[in-house]
């Protein structure tokens, strides 16, 4: 069977995402333009090897980077695949791992194709270079999978296909009597087999395919895809190799940190500089001026707050002068804001409308046309409706706390700049820091590095450009830029917090027939709002909903904010999703009916264009996630169910969570029911990781996640404040993946998370009737046990 | 000129600021940057490592207190001849790690506990593994991987299964 895929949430994407997607979109096809011309031939090569690449015209840095990667026994076939004498088969993974398992993932495709054996697989971290890999070598939007899947399915495809080519010319047969398996070319007739080293060098040599001839696997054929793969860096990991950006060691190396005016934006004007400078240890010391404007989302743009550098022999020696650094700032552009002024700013509003929320009203980007989104008349179906229901939800901002806390190595020499980090946009870094230093592009090189931990923390490369700035100070010599945690705490992209007042209308029959919601946020300029600041009216069920009503006040704030794991999502399946089980209860319908029935029929949402949410896999989830957890079952006094859908980032979840709560408020979780459709599953072990860290993390956030700030300056410095959640707090799961086959994969990483918040809150309000509107939980005295 | 005692080996510290913690030590001086820095506050268990068999804290010890104890690190736990351990081999085999970074800490904390303890019961496990944090919540497989290495239960099938050093095979 062939599968389809639903097209790419483009227009869902923030622009960071969308602008990247777009340009993978046109170098795809001038990479298919230079297939067309045939590879480049390269001579010279040490030890008299033969090198394929795909013809880098114009680039130097490319061409010795294409030089550099491949040793003289190794043939390259493309980019991604290297076959050795031996048989055994580099493929590079071109996407940054930060823990959603691409390394792994990305490579499995193309070995399908490929038509190889895993075992004889070594999978490389590539090198950004987006001559051979593309624009979009970046790790969000949970669209490594669906963005990839067919270009991998081709770059195996392409190899094989040059491999069985090669085979027949050196073998004199016949191309149609060749065939392949695990690694080997088969020839039936006379039971003969030659592995695929064999041919590797002669292969390199044939013609390129044009993709449209290649002929992709049924999926009833794959051989590899679909079954559980543990993770290609295990064993490193495991054994504790130096993987993660923060292991990077060179030789010279001084280390660094770097301390920024806890008021956010705030510029250092002097500081103890002789002491500093005087103590054991300590290099140098100075300060580095603000570049660009650093609370905005530093993706590509080379922008970072202004901060004093200490440099020292150890990481040891510059944490320890840190701590004695005594700055002067000039606070006179910070920001000013109280998150507890601006709550109680929102919930005087509650009442009242803001300005008109205005969507795109064709391709989204900055010359977009911006209309209402409204659509119907609410005023009308709120005169005549039988029940009428309001709502004000609040949740709070939020920090990613990825274990690792930011850390790039940098060295600035003969005006170059190098860099290792672990960004999940390692190409916004890389020309970023050539920004920062004042360079041109291609004297900029960053190496991806594993990321201890993503969760779009990392897509903000702010710490890469103060490492090359610190770098440029420091020139010739190796340095490793180190943040305490309490630097990565007070200095997040954080989750925006937010508010919503919600009215909602139910007919006699409790249809759903209008929806209303006044979306308080928060901006730089008072226009447009921060990073996942947004409200986009394609969420359930606005996007359904006969008559709506979408207005928003902008609170001039910006603390800065950035995307974090299902961005927007991540809070607004809380507050949308916590109230849709209000208006079930006053709708008079099950949950489940009620949030099938206000989908309004089947197929996409956007029939005409098929986009949106497809309502056929929605209602599937739910109706699977009820028969699997008996939802609506009667219960025990103290303990409850609750039932969440949630559609992001084209995946579709449906969480059940099954609580007790005790008369003291203790909450203990003890089950989580969870179906999924991410489409076709091709490495089950990492989607399932995916699936159960998403309920675990939604959970954590729930219950404890705030971050305030008082004038300017964030409160919470380190996980004693912070807590997450830990090991006995982790509930029982249960993970289904509906694998509706016709379907190619999305990705699990985003979608996976938002629906746990509504399932606990509205688990609490079935089992205690206390209904609960504002995030985190803590704050109305509950404690997850 | 110091020495410490690490992974078996006596260890060359040179002379060093003894208030440096045991974390640092390791991963700047010695090079074994297996020993995580999360937190720095003891909040976290990334930089957890074994002194005398006991799971501590390596960001909390200044290293001027350490005398001729035993230090075992995550580049410690694997046989000389590279044979993984029960509890690396059970990591490996339940595909436990998303991002990793706090990995090393968690089976630092694990190998402790199946030391004392080869048949631990969930509050124990729970108890043991309480001072990790996992961000990207692997608990659930972590716990599993536990009584995988304990003999509690049989790993989950994977395609693929991997030697005791690792390899696939």
């Amino acid at each position: 069977m062939n599968m389809k895929s639903d097209q790419l949430p483009i227009a869902e994407l923030p622009d960071f995402f969308r602008d990247m997607v777009e340009a993978q979109q046109v170098a795809a096809e001038q990479a298919l333009e230079v297939n067309r011309r045939g590879f480049l031939k390269l001579s010279g090569v040490a030890g008299g090897g033969l090198i394929l690449g795909m013809a880098m015209a114009g680039s130097n840095k490319a061409m010795a980077q294409a030089k550099k990667a491949a040793a003289p026994t190794e043939v390259t076939l493309s980019p991604y695949v290297q076959i050795k004498p031996d048989g055994r088969i580099n493929i590079f993974s071109k996407n940054p791992e930060c823990g959603q398992g691409i390394k792994t993932g990305l490579p499995l495709i193309i070995a399908e194709e490929l038509d190889c054996a895993w075992k004889d697989v070594d999978v490389q971290q590539a090198d950004i270079d987006a001559k051979k890999y593309g624009a979009a070598q970046f790790a969000g939007g949970s669209l490594s999978t669906p963005m990839n899947w067919m270009p991998m399915r081709q770059a195996g495809a392409t190899a094989r296909a040059m491999i069985l080519a090669a085979a027949a010319k050196k073998l004199k047969l016949p191309l149609e009597e060749l065939t392949t398996s695990e690694g080997k070319v088969v020839h039936a007739k006379s039971s003969k087999s030659w592995g695929y080293g064999e041919f590797a060098e002669l292969a390199a040599t044939m013609p390129v395919p044009d993709p449209k001839t290649l002929v992709l696997k049924d999926q009833k054929d794959f051989k590899i895809l679909g079954k559980r793969y543990t993770g290609v860096d295990n064993v490193g990991i495991v054994t504790g190799k130096p993987l993660f950006g923060a292991d990077t060691r060179m030789e010279g190396m001084v280390y660094a940190t770097y301390t920024k005016c806890p008021q956010v934006g705030g510029k250092a004007t002097s500081f103890n500089e002789a002491h500093i400078k005087s103590l054991p240890g300590v290099v140098d010391a100075f300060i580095v001026e603000p570049f660009g404007d650093g609370r905005m989302f530093p993706t590509a743009t080379g922008a970072h707050l202004g901060g004093v550098a200490i440099v020292g022999q150890s990481t040891w020696a510059a944490i320890k002068a840190k701590r004695e650094l005594e700055v002067q700032w000039d606070t006179s552009t910070a920001e000013t804001a109280t998150w507890s002024e601006l709550a109680a700013q929102a919930l005087a509003l509650a009442d009242k409308d803001g300005e008109p929320l205005m969507m795109n009203a064709g391709p989204p980007g900055p010359n977009a046309k911006r209309v209402s989104a409204d659509r119907g008349d609410v005023a009308a179906a709120f005169a005549s409706a039988a029940k009428v229901v309001t709502g004000f939800y609040e949740y709070p901002y939020v920090s990613h706390a990825q274990l690792e806390p930011q850390t790039t190595t940098a060295v600035f020499k003969n005006g170059t700049i190098e860099l290792w980090a672990p960004s999940q946009i390692p190409q916004g870094g890389e020309t970023g820091a050539a920004t920062r230093v004042g360079v041109a592009p291609d004297m900029s090189t960053l190496h991806q590095m594993r990321i201890g931990g993503g969760f779009g923390r990392k897509l903000a490369n702010d710490y890469v450009y103060e490492a090359a700035a610190i770098a440029q100070r420091m020139e010739g010599r190796p340095v490793k830029l180190q943040w305490t945690r309490e630097d990565d705490m007070m200095h997040d992209y954080y989750r925006p917090g937010g508010f919503h007042s919600y009215k909602a209308a139910l007919d006699a029959k409790g249809n759903l027939t209008a929806f209303q919601d006044h979306f308080m946020s928060h901006s730089a300029n008072g226009t447009a709002p921060m990073t996942s600041a947004d409200l986009s009216p394609a969420v359930f069920p606005m996007d359904v909903v006969p008559n709506l009503k979408l207005t928003q006040t902008l609170f001039k704030n910006a603390i800065p904010t950035g995307a974090m794991r299902a961005p927007s999502s991540n809070a607004f399946a809380f507050s949308f999703q916590t109230f849709m089980h209000e208006l079930a209860l006053a709708s008079g319908k099950s949950h489940a009916d009620f949030l099938m029935e206000s989908m309004g029929g089947d197929g996409f949402t956007n029939a005409e264009r098929q986009q949106g949410m497809n309502r056929t896999r929605a209602k599937s989830v739910i109706k699977t996630v009820v028969e699997r957890s008996g939802y609506g079952k009667q219960m025990p006094a103290g303990q409850g169910q609750g039932l969440s859908f949630y559609f992001c980032h084209s995946g579709y979840v449906a969480q059940v969570a099954d609580i007790t709560v005790s008369a003291n408020k203790e909450v203990k979780v003890n089950k989580v029911w969870a179906v999924a459709d991410f489409g076709f599953i091709h490495n089950p072990s990492g989607a399932e990781n995916q699936l159960e860290g998403g309920i675990i993390d939604g959970l954590s956030q729930l219950f404890n996640a705030k971050i305030t700030f008082n004038k300017g300056v964030v409160q919470q410095q380190n996980f004693h404040q912070y807590p997450l959640l830990r090991m006995p707090q982790a509930p029982v799961l249960d993970t289904l993946f509906l694998q509706s086959a016709e379907y190619s994969p999305t990705g699990g990483g985003e979608p996976s998370m938002p629906p746990l918040l509504a399932a606990v809150t509205n688990a609490i309000f079935n089992a205690t009737g206390q209904r609960i509107r504002k995030m985190p939980l803590s704050e109305s005295g509950y404690r997850l046990v | 000129m110091a020495t410490l005692q690490i992974n078996g080996q006596a260890m060359d510290i040179g002379s060093i600021d003894p208030s440096t913690p045991l974390l640092w030590v390791l991963r700047d001086t010695l090079g074994l940057v297996g020993t995580k820095y999360g937190c720095g506050i003891a909040q976290c268990g990334a930089c957890t490592v074994h002194l005398d068999g006991a799971p501590v804290r390596s960001c909390q010890i200044p290293v001027g207190n350490l005398t001729d104890q035993k230090i075992t690190t995550i580049e410690g736990i694997a046989a000389a001849d590279g044979t993984l351990s029960k509890i690396q081999q059970a990591w490996i085999a339940e595909d436990v790690p998303q991002c990793g970074y706090c990995q090393a800490g968690q089976i630092m904390s694990a190998t402790s506990l199946l030391q004392n303890n080869p048949n631990p019961s969930d509050a124990d496990i729970d108890a043991a593994m309480s001072g990790n944090l996992c961000r990207c919540a692997t608990y659930t497989r972590i716990k599993r991987a536990i009584k995988v290495a304990a003999g509690q239960q049989t790993a989950t099938a994977f395609y693929n299964a991997v030697d005791e050093k690792g390899a696939l095979v």
